[in-house]
């Protein structure tokens, strides 16, 4: 069902106008795709696309704002504005870098949409950008043991909260197998069919050989996934007793993602197509030794927002629910009773790759292509966050 | 008002003229300051005599014993609760949280740490309100009644996770591990860490701030109401730590389960019935076998490190080993060098060879600057050492040294040459070692014109990790060089046992029976795997067919012929390895030995029961099988070592059984958890080992009672004589 709120006004009603990714690489030393190039060269070819392709006046962009985990490095010193340089952007065009962890640019998209509502700024770069090889995610980060006294060391593996989430909700090694595979099927397909081909820059990285390449498809799909492959592996968190493998957990990734997001009044002055409306985003935080969780609970807490009234789960076309583990995307589909036809149709992070900080701007690029293909209306976006965090947005593709 | 102060058997308690009170700790008799039934009852006086007057300001506990706060419970008091009942146990949990109950409900504390601050010592510093430890090196802080089989009694499940959190509660309490003043402090387990000039007037500040800011207050009500905290974050904890002891302990040891058990019932209730399940699972602890083979564990480590190595007789402090030089930079000289590194020693390295320098020193230095939190080598702590490793490819280099540790190729007549050479080169009150396993010293003795100043130093390897030396004397050794050598392994940070001179000195040979009977079983047809998986249930660190492949079989072979030539009645070479050896299967280095193996790490070995070539061999020197049970093969395995282990008894190869279950401990992994190979027997009871060797005696001589086991049956005795 549409939403046609009586009024509502332009000039703070936020839109994307244009999204798209570099395809994902494996953060692996020898075969990763991306191994020498930067993450904040990713980030810039994501950057410099999306405002190609919107079409969008780079005068008039005010702001940069890039979701990134680690923050240090090729991603340090505020990649954003780094990235806007970059990319040529004029030097008025400011820029931040924001961190939600798995949830950055999700978060770069709904405060960019907060912006624009709130009449604070208009026209925004947004997106995200991880390089897991070359920024380890553990790496040079110390919790301050204080934390753990809210929780405890085991949450700061996010494998033990999958295995946690598996074992309390009795989700067997068999159904996360069954899950991953059906995530790299449909991803395969997605891939062979061409589907990702409008949301995917090409970029240059460098094949197995060390030879130039270049990468237009996602590294980690497996198109010869099997079940067979999948029983014969060891639990990659709890040995003996796990039921999480490689094969159901996300695989670390190097990729960025990147949109344009301003008012639709500004779209309409500039005379631009936007692609869909922002319509309502919802952040929450859960236990952290829940943290796969999150998704039900900012869900929940969108369709309260005074935006979906009136709207319920049913009524939303299309699901784009971040796959961290085979385990934590399964409890999420079950406890939301969503629609496993309406979720993730192109395959999830699972198969794709799960570039942290980019993960939240490639998941929306994928779900307003395939609205867009499926001429579906709504689409959702969440994800779960480490430390015990949910994020969800609700967008309404503009036709 | 005027100062007044009172003298105590081990405290003196103050009340200061500006309003406060002072208790300052010392007790007698011991080096670090220890809570005895003594201390107990002066510090219930000192809260006595300060309670007696206006109420004061604050109360300040510290210790004037250098280097120690308090280093835990007296040992005199665990020692008993074996003889106790269940109720007196937790009568005597009681009596100390009621005191400290008495210390926390009083005037504003704080406890200034400067030095040792464990178990009972960190239970009497969190009953303070606050805690100013200094960041001296000698300063730890931590719980270690894990490692005795037992949990915190005196409050400390209690206070511990209101004050730091659950689960970081639970890691301490249950690892066991200290913490330096930084890291408590980071943890909050101290409010504050200061350099120890700074402590005492720190603390004073810090109470006043926290009395001020209501800390005090706000602190008091904290840890006496049940701890708040989310459900699915304790439902987590719960598995997740349960989950992480199993594959730490496999299940043997009930005191890490059970402080997590009772930190997570403890924290659900009010302080009064958290302290009331705490008692209550300490008695329970307090009662298990696991916990009086800990303990045992305990005061034979204890023992040894008192254990002057030679008889009373000998007076005076052995001398101190100030310049000793290594000769031979192979891999044992190599770690044995790394080892004085590491302990601040300048130490010499003599080998002839010059390019065994050179390829060498870059990792004896990386081992002796090892950083082991951040899992990599100090190249500044490296730099410093390489200053204090002298190298050299002549003898002569040895003229300046007191003890000289030879460690060349395990070949006698090359031993005895160099023995004979380095004698040559080095003053004549020099202490001369050999490092050797198999060499008998007396043997290698002959070399010397002075064999009273040589004696063996076995270290095992790798060197950096076994804790163990056997100290090896021969006839002619005399008694100042044995007390010279151990006070300095000693000082290597090593626990060393002393052995007369007997072919496989005292670890290989109780090992042998082991070994051998493995083997004597894979012949029989029963399957290694069974084999190894029987002796890891039974507590080992890995099986004997593991063991052998990780030897190397070769080397075990070598071994073998030794022991065989000396104990040929009872332990013939098998067959088997040799036919291995032949075949090129020589255990892990070569890929292949029982098993075969892919890669290095410890999931090297590849699952195959199919080796039709260990199949072939087995077949060939093929002995009648015989009705086996899980118990008959775990009998067969560890029955032969406690025999041979009495033998040893028997030939006065040690000095005390205890050095013999302290061995086995610390060189074969021997399960702590039993106590030691003579503590298991008295677990099973004379009689009942003599009953089950019954049906193996058709084995032969190696399983027949020798003549002290019935004696000790006959005479209702045990094995262990403490």
């Amino acid at each position: 069902m549409p939403i046609k709120p009586p009024h509502r006004d332009p000039a703070a009603t936020p839109v994307i106008v244009a999204a798209c990714r570099t395809a994902i690489g494996r953060a692996h030393p020898e075969k990763g795709v991306f191994r020498q190039v930067r993450g904040d060269e990713l980030a810039t070819a994501a950057v410099r696309a999306a405002v190609a392709r919107s079409g969008v006046d780079p005068e008039s962009i005010e702001d940069v704002v890039l979701g990134a985990t680690q923050q240090r490095g090729e991603l340090g010193g505020n990649v954003a504005r780094c990235v806007g340089l970059m990319a040529g952007l004029p030097l008025a065009t400011a820029g931040t870098t924001v961190n939600r962890l798995c949830g950055s640019s999700l978060q770069a998209i709904a405060q960019a949409a907060h912006a624009v509502a709130a009449g604070g700024a208009d026209v925004h770069v947004v997106g995200g950008v991880e390089h897991m090889q070359h920024l380890p995610m553990e790496a040079a980060i110390d919790i301050h043991p204080r934390v753990l006294a809210r929780t405890s060391r085991g949450m700061l593996s996010m494998g033990l909260t999958a295995e946690h989430l598996a074992a309390t909700y009795g989700i067997s090694r068999r159904d996360q197998e069954v899950y991953a595979l059906e995530s790299h099927r449909r991803a395969a397909a997605a891939t062979a069919s061409g589907l990702f081909e409008d949301e995917i820059v090409p970029v240059l990285g460098h094949d197995a050989a060390g030879g130039i390449l270049e990468v237009s498809h996602d590294q980690s799909i497996r198109a010869d996934a099997s079940l067979e492959a999948m029983a014969a592996l060891e639990p990659a968190f709890l040995p003996k007793f796990g039921s999480v493998t490689a094969a159901t957990s996300a695989p670390l990734s190097d990729g960025a993602a990147a949109a344009v997001v301003m008012s639709q009044a500004e779209a309409a002055r500039q005379g631009l197509e936007p692609l869909a409306r922002i319509v309502a985003t919802a952040v929450v935080g859960v236990p952290p030794a829940a943290m796969g969780t999150g998704p039900i609970v900012a869900v929940r807490k969108l369709l309260t927002r005074p935006a979906l009234a009136g709207i319920s789960l049913s009524d939303i076309d299309l699901v784009e629910l971040n796959e961290a583990f085979a385990s934590q995307a399964i409890h999420c589909i079950r406890a939301l009773e969503l629609d496993p036809a309406r979720v993730n149709l192109r395959g999830g992070s699972l198969a794709l790759g799960h570039p942290l900080g980019a993960s939240g701007a490639r998941i929306t690029t994928t779900l307003l292509h395939t609205l867009r293909d499926s001429g579906g209306r709504l689409g959702l976006a969440t994800m779960c966050i480490g430390l015990g965090q949910g994020i969800a947005l609700l967008f309404e593709r503009l036709e | 008002m005027p100062a007044t102060a009172r003298e105590l058997a081990t405290l003196s308690v103050e009340r200061t003229a500006d309003g406060w009170g002072q208790i300052a700790f010392v007790v007698p008799g011991h080096r670090q300051n220890v809570l005895s039934a003594q201390v107990v009852g002066d510090l219930a006086a000192a809260l006595d005599f300060l309670g007696d007057g206006p109420a004061l300001n604050g109360l300040l506990l510290r210790s004037d014993r250098q280097g120690s706060f308090f280093a835990g419970a007296d040992l005199a008091g665990l020692e008993t609760l074996g003889q106790r009942s269940l109720e007196e146990i937790e009568g005597l949990c009681d009596a100390g949280k009621t005191l400290l109950a008495r210390l926390s409900a009083g005037p504003p504390s704080v406890a200034v740490i400067d030095g040792t601050c464990l178990g009972g010592g960190l239970e009497l510093a969190l009953a303070c309100d606050l805690r100013v430890a200094t960041t001296a090196a000698h300063t730890s802080l931590g719980m270690p009644e894990v490692k005795l089989g037992l949990l915190p009694g005196w409050g400390g499940t209690v206070r511990l996770p209101r004050l730091i959190g659950l689960g970081p509660a639970v890691e301490l309490a249950a690892s066991g591990e200290p913490l330096d003043g930084r890291t408590a402090e980071r943890l909050g387990l101290v409010d504050a860490c200061v350099c120890p000039d700074e402590a005492g007037s720190s603390a004073r500040r810090l109470v006043e701030f926290a009395v001020a800011s209501d800390l005090v207050a706000l602190r008091r009500r904290q840890l006496a109401a049940a701890l708040p905290g989310d459900p699915t974050e304790r439902e987590f904890l719960a598995a997740t730590a349960a989950a992480v002891m199993l594959g730490r302990t496999g299940g043997r040891y009930p005191a890490p389960p059970a402080i997590l058990e009772t930190m997570l019932a403890g924290s659900a209730v009010d302080a009064a019935e958290a302290a009331t399940i705490e008692s209550a699972a300490f008695a329970k602890l307090a009662m298990t076998p696991v916990a009086a083979s800990l303990l045992r564990v305990f005061r034979i480590g204890e023992r040894n490190r008192h254990d002057p190595g030679v008889g009373e007789a000998v007076a005076g402090e052995p001398r101190a080993i100030v310049a000793p030089a290594i000769v031979g930079g192979g891999i044992m000289g190599a770690g044995i060098a790394a080892s004085h590194l590491r302990r601040g020693f300048s130490v010499g390295l003599v080998d002839t060879n010059g390019k065994v320098i050179v390829d060498n020193v870059p990792s004896i230095l990386e081992e002796a600057a090892w950083d082991r939190v951040a899992k990599r080598s100090d190249p500044a702590a490296a730099l410093a050492m390489a200053g204090r490793l002298q190298t050299a490819t002549s003898l002569a280099a040895l003229a300046g040294s007191d003890l000289v540790i030879e460690s060349v190729l395990e070949r006698t007549d090359l031993k005895q040459q160099v023995l004979a050479d380095i004698e040559r080169a080095v003053a004549p009150e020099t202490i001369i070692a050999t490092n050797t396993s198999t060499n008998p010293i007396t043997r290698l003795a002959e070399a010397l014109a002075d064999p009273s100043r040589f004696c063996g130093m076995h270290f095992f390897n790798p060197v950096r990790r076994m804790v163990l030396v056997e100290v090896i004397r021969g006839p002619a050794t005399s008694d100042a060089t044995v007390a010279a050598v151990v006070a300095h392994a000693k000082r290597l940070g090593k626990c060393p046992v002393v052995v007369r001179d007997s072919p496989g000195f005292l670890v290989n040979r109780v090992l042998m029976p082991y070994l051998h009977e493995a083997v004597e079983m894979v012949r029989e047809g029963i399957e290694p795997a069974r084999i190894d998986r029987l002796s890891r249930s039974f507590g080992m660190p890995m099986g004997p067919i593991e063991l052998y492949d990780m030897i190397g079989l070769d080397t075990a072979f070598y071994a073998g012929l030794v022991l065989s030539a000396a104990y040929g009645d009872r332990i013939e070479a098998s067959p088997l390895i040799p036919a291995l050896v032949k075949a090129g299967r020589l255990g892990r280095k070569t890929g292949s030995g029982f098993y075969r193996y892919q890669g290095t790490g410890p999931q090297a070995r590849v699952a195959a029961t199919d080796d039709e070539e260990v199949a072939r061999l087995v077949a060939r020197y093929e002995l009648p099988p015989r009705e086996t049970s899980d118990r008959e093969i775990t009998d067969r395995l560890f029955l032969p070592m406690l025999l041979e282990a009495l033998l040893v008894l028997d030939e006065g190869i040690v000095r005390d059984g205890r050095d013999i279950d302290l061995a086995v401990i610390h060189a074969l992994g021997f399960p702590p958890f039993r106590g030691g190979l003579l503590a298991w027997g008295d677990s099973l009871g004379v009689a009942e080992v003599v009953r089950r060797l019954e049906p193996l005696a058709d084995l032969g001589l190696r399983m027949q009672p020798p003549e002290r086991l019935l004696a000790l049956a006959r005479a209702g005795g045990r094995f262990t004589a403490e």
